[in-house]
């Protein structure tokens, strides 16, 4: 009888877990509003033969992809990252200016942008007739007001693009002018390109958007796509605005799935649940699965960096000699070719990446073994107990070298790295950490101020910081309100200079040269070891959609990829 | 239920405050800043005024005393606050996830009892004999495997290979499916999870339900059941299995409880939407809050399991309950 009522409660608490599991997630799923488009069944989609051309086919496109990790409700305050957060929240919004296949903003929602001489007066015409998807027109209001709020909302990245202007005004229906309290020759590309324009008579009731909780059918925007389903570490689905302003989108429906690690993208494209990675693929998959049938790959040059930082304002890495030595010593060819498989830009010592107008080919660098050798005798740096290490002031040249755990090509990076430099007498031992801790580590809350807590460390920057080559003064500026992203401590005077007049430099000409100028500063200075710029590569189902455009420096997760090729700028 | 006396509870008692207080230590204790969380994307870029309001409006600049007391207060008041992450109540996210881990863990517990109690039983019945050392061989093998190996191999041959089952996810992204369909859908999708959890924990059963039954059948009640001229069949069911279940069904409870933490890798593996993703993200991105309630859920699926072991036991063999 014991035995009876032991099984029964085992019985009655596993019927309780299924019941208990099968009655939810569906609470999530409140459908969007108006939503003509049709659902495709999930599961084993055949593969439709489509092309661009797909929009006058009677099936709608779906299109399902992945990304690795969650992006929250995906509205201007909630998106979590730059990549590619910011690129599925423009799918939903548009920006004044759009990027086209070079990474040259042009005029989308602005129709046209004139600017005065020294670029402080930026004059916009608005485009007609483009509509918020809730029906609303998009007006200059809406652009004034975006400006605004998010001045005055501190929206992290929007709020920073917007800093340095002075004032927004309109005048009649279609013309904007904004003035900027200093020549900024970038403006297009971090503000007008940047900031999704928001619709004021949403936001208007909004005072604390950080706290306020948007959910799907909130999420309005004048893009090619409306959100109208997410659920939690789960999906996105997206539907096309049929009134789009440049045409209706060439995908029907977007399906963004959320997994949790990167491996989980690789197995699903080949199981064909879904059709499109939004993430750069491992240079050792590009092979793989480009041999398998529906699947192509779109590979091109992008603006992220590896790059090896030390704390410059610490013995020995304060001596300018070490600095050079170590830059002389790592082989940043063979970095390329063994941890990136070829499927990356050997580092410039310059910063600049050699496919932008304004590289300076005179900086290249050359492994040069002896030479740095030579260097470190001369500064003094001998090995005087024979055991194969260098001694400086501190004690033996033995240093750990941080490197974040879930990536494993920095990993690689970092080991072949201390091989290279054990050729010089220098030790370095890689500790592999969790990435919140390297972060905490080499970036101690985000914030230079707090200082470093790092010997040497393999760092990498995400794609804005290079594309837009007049942020070199962030990384490099010994102040830290300008050089905010100065995070190994290096201070030059003669770079700071030309880093300033650069920020504010309107002739385009005399920017160039600065700016080759300060490659060559930066090449000697070192305040940090380029190695590699990794190509972008991203695996797609073909027969799905191959509509996809690879953006230069930015990679194919865009809006562009699902326009219609005549609405592509 | 007199052997839940005033010293055992007691021993809960402290159990409680000692968890609680770790799993508030622990986030804290760990390098790394709950930041770039909070303020999502380009951290770097907020002037360091903005941060210090981020770290204010979240109570992270109260004395650290305070905010463990704050945390008393949220278990006792069962409001856990709200995630840094989507600034969504942890006791909604938490109803969301949890049943989904309870379904994986208590699928697991149903297939790794039902075939480790049975194996184990076969194995130490004929001790030594053709099935046991295969048997033994094979779970010790199976006991040794990388939980996200396992899973990285199921889905590599069942979802890539022969595509037969989902490779992730609890349901069919953006589907919607109702009723009967929806059904279908959770069940193919938790088939991989599942057997994965369940692959892991059946040795233990399996080696708990032998040692048991090897110890039992060495006592002298068994030599006298035979002796009396009792079946076979009946000294197995009667009074064999009957004697060696209960220390099983303490390793079962424990096992549950613990399979919340395996859940982790296994939700990871399979991107599934339970616990142990959540405790993921919220690890990765220091969600203070997050981590501090879904560890209390895991204290609380120990305890409880203990609590279900502790009471069942005096069930399941009387010689322990109390005169």
């Amino acid at each position: 009888m014991n035995k009876k009522r032991a099984r029964a409660v085992i019985l009655l608490l596993v019927l309780a877990l299924i019941a208990a599991a099968c009655s939810s997630g569906t609470t999530d799923t409140t459908s969007g509003d108006a939503s003509p488009a049709t659902t495709a069944a999930g599961g084993t989609t055949d593969p439709e033969p489509t092309e661009t051309t797909a929009a006058t086919t009677d099936e709608p496109v779906v299109v399902r992809a992945a990304v690795t990790g969650g992006e929250d409700t995906l509205n201007p305050y909630t998106y979590v990252s730059g990549f590619p957060g910011w690129n599925m929240l423009m799918l939903q919004y548009d920006s004044l200016m759009q990027f086209d296949v070079n990474g040259d903003p042009q005029p989308w929602l602005a129709e046209s942008v004139e600017t005065n001489d020294d670029l402080t007066v930026w004059t916009l015409t608005l485009a007609e007739g483009v509509m918020f998807s809730d029906g609303e027109q998009l007006t200059v209001d809406d652009v004034e007001f975006t400006f605004n709020y998010f001045t005055e909302k501190a929206a992290g990245r929007f709020a920073r693009d917007l800093r340095g202007v002075e004032s927004v005004t309109t005048d009649g229906d279609r013309t904007i002018t904004i003035t900027l309290d200093a020549p900024n020759p970038a403006f297009d590309l971090v503000a007008l390109a940047d900031i999704p324009i928001i619709p004021e008579h949403i936001w208007s009731e909004v005072t604390d958007p950080e706290e306020h909780q948007f959910d799907s059918v909130t999420n309005i925007g004048s893009g090619p796509y409306v959100l109208v389903d997410y659920v939690e570490d789960q999906s996105y689905r997206f539907e096309a605005n049929p009134d789009y302003f440049r045409g209706a989108p060439a995908v029907d429906e977007l399906v963004v799935v959320v997994f949790a690690d990167d491996s989980g993208p690789l197995a699903a494209i080949r199981s064909n649940e879904i059709d499109v990675i939004f993430e750069r693929i491992s240079p050792e998959q590009i092979d793989l699965l480009d041999a398998l049938d529906p699947i192509d790959i779109s590979q091109g040059p992008e603006f992220t960096t590896q790059m090896i930082n030390f704390d410059v304002t610490k013995a020995p890495f304060d001596d300018i000699a070490v600095r050079q030595a170590i830059s002389k010593a790592v082989d940043r060819q063979d970095i390329v070719d063994t941890v990136f498989l070829g499927a990356a830009t050997v580092g410039s010592p310059g910063w600049v990446h050699p496919e932008k107008a304004v590289y300076n080919p005179a900086v290249a660098a050359e492994r040069d073994v002896a030479g740095a050798n030579a260097l470190l005798d001369e500064a003094g740096y001998t090995d005087s107990d024979g055991d194969g290490i260098r001694e400086f002031s501190g004690g033996p040249m033995s240093f750990e070298m941080l490197t974040n755990s879930s990536d494993s090509l920095r990993l690689r990076i970092a080991e072949l790295v201390a091989e290279m430099l054990a050729e010089i007498g220098i030790e370095v031992t890689v500790s592999s950490v969790e990435t919140a801790t390297w972060e905490e580590a080499v970036w101690p809350g985000f914030d230079i101020a707090n200082g470093r807590n790092y010997q040497m460390a393999v760092w990498g920057w995400s794609a804005p910081v290079q594309a837009n080559t007049i942020r070199v003064a962030e990384l490099v500026d010994g102040n830290p309100d300008i050089g905010f992203l100065n995070l190994t401590g290096f201070s030059d005077p003669a770079v700071d200079a030309i880093a300033e007049a650069l920020l504010t430099e309107a002739d385009p000409a005399v920017s160039a040269q600065q700016i080759g100028e300060l490659q060559v500063l930066i090449a000697e200075g070192v305040p940090f070891v380029l190695l590699a710029y990794p190509d972008g590569a991203y695996a797609y189902n073909s027969a799905v959609y191959d509509g996809w455009e690879f953006i230069a420096g930015q990679g194919i997760v865009s809006k562009l990829s699902l326009l219609d090729a005549s609405a592509r700028p | 239920m007199k052997r839940l006396d005033l010293s055992k509870l007691g021993q809960y008692v402290i159990v409680i405050i000692v968890a609680v207080t770790l799993n508030f230590a622990l986030p804290r204790l760990m390098p790394g800043n709950p930041l770039a969380l909070i303020a999502g994307v380009d951290v770097g870029l907020l002037t360091a005024e903005e941060r210090a309001q981020i770290i204010e409006d979240v109570g992270l600049n109260e004395p650290i005393l305070n905010q463990y007391a704050d945390y008393w207060v949220s278990i006792a008041t069962g409001d856990l606050g709200q995630s840094y992450r989507s600034g969504r109540p942890i006791k909604d996210i938490i109803a969301e996830r949890l049943p989904w881990t309870l379904l994986l863990a208590g699928g697991a517990l149903i297939i790794s009892s039902f075939f480790g109690i049975i194996l184990g039983a076969i194995s130490a019945w004929r001790r030594g004999g053709k099935a046991d050392v295969p048997l033994l061989t094979g779970m010790i093998a199976l006991q040794s495997l990388p939980s996200f190996w396992l899973g990285m191999l199921l889905i590599s041959v069942f979802a890539v290979n022969l595509g037969l089952l989902p490779s992730f996810g609890a349901i069919s992204p953006a589907a919607n499916y109702e009723g009967w369909e929806y059904f279908k859908d959770v069940l193919e999708h938790a088939i991989l999870p599942i057997v994965t959890l369940s692959v892991l924990s059946t040795p233990g059963v399996y080696l708990t339900m032998r040692y048991s039954m090897l110890e039992v059948l060495g006592e002298d009640f068994i030599r006298t059941a035979r002796a009396k001229g009792a079946s076979e069949r009946r000294v197995l069911f009667g009074h064999v299995t009957r004697n060696a279940i209960a220390p099983v069904v303490t390793f079962l409870a424990i096992r549950f409880a613990f399979s919340f933490g395996g859940a982790v890798i296994i939700e990871t593996v399979f991107s599934y939407p339970g616990l142990g993703r959540l405790v993921f993200e919220a690890v990765s991105g220091r969600d203070f809050p997050v981590m501090q309630a879904s560890f209390l859920v895991f204290t609380a699926a120990v305890l409880i399991a203990n609590l279900i072991a502790d009471l069942l036991y005096p069930i399941l063999d009387p010689r322990t309950r109390a005169a």
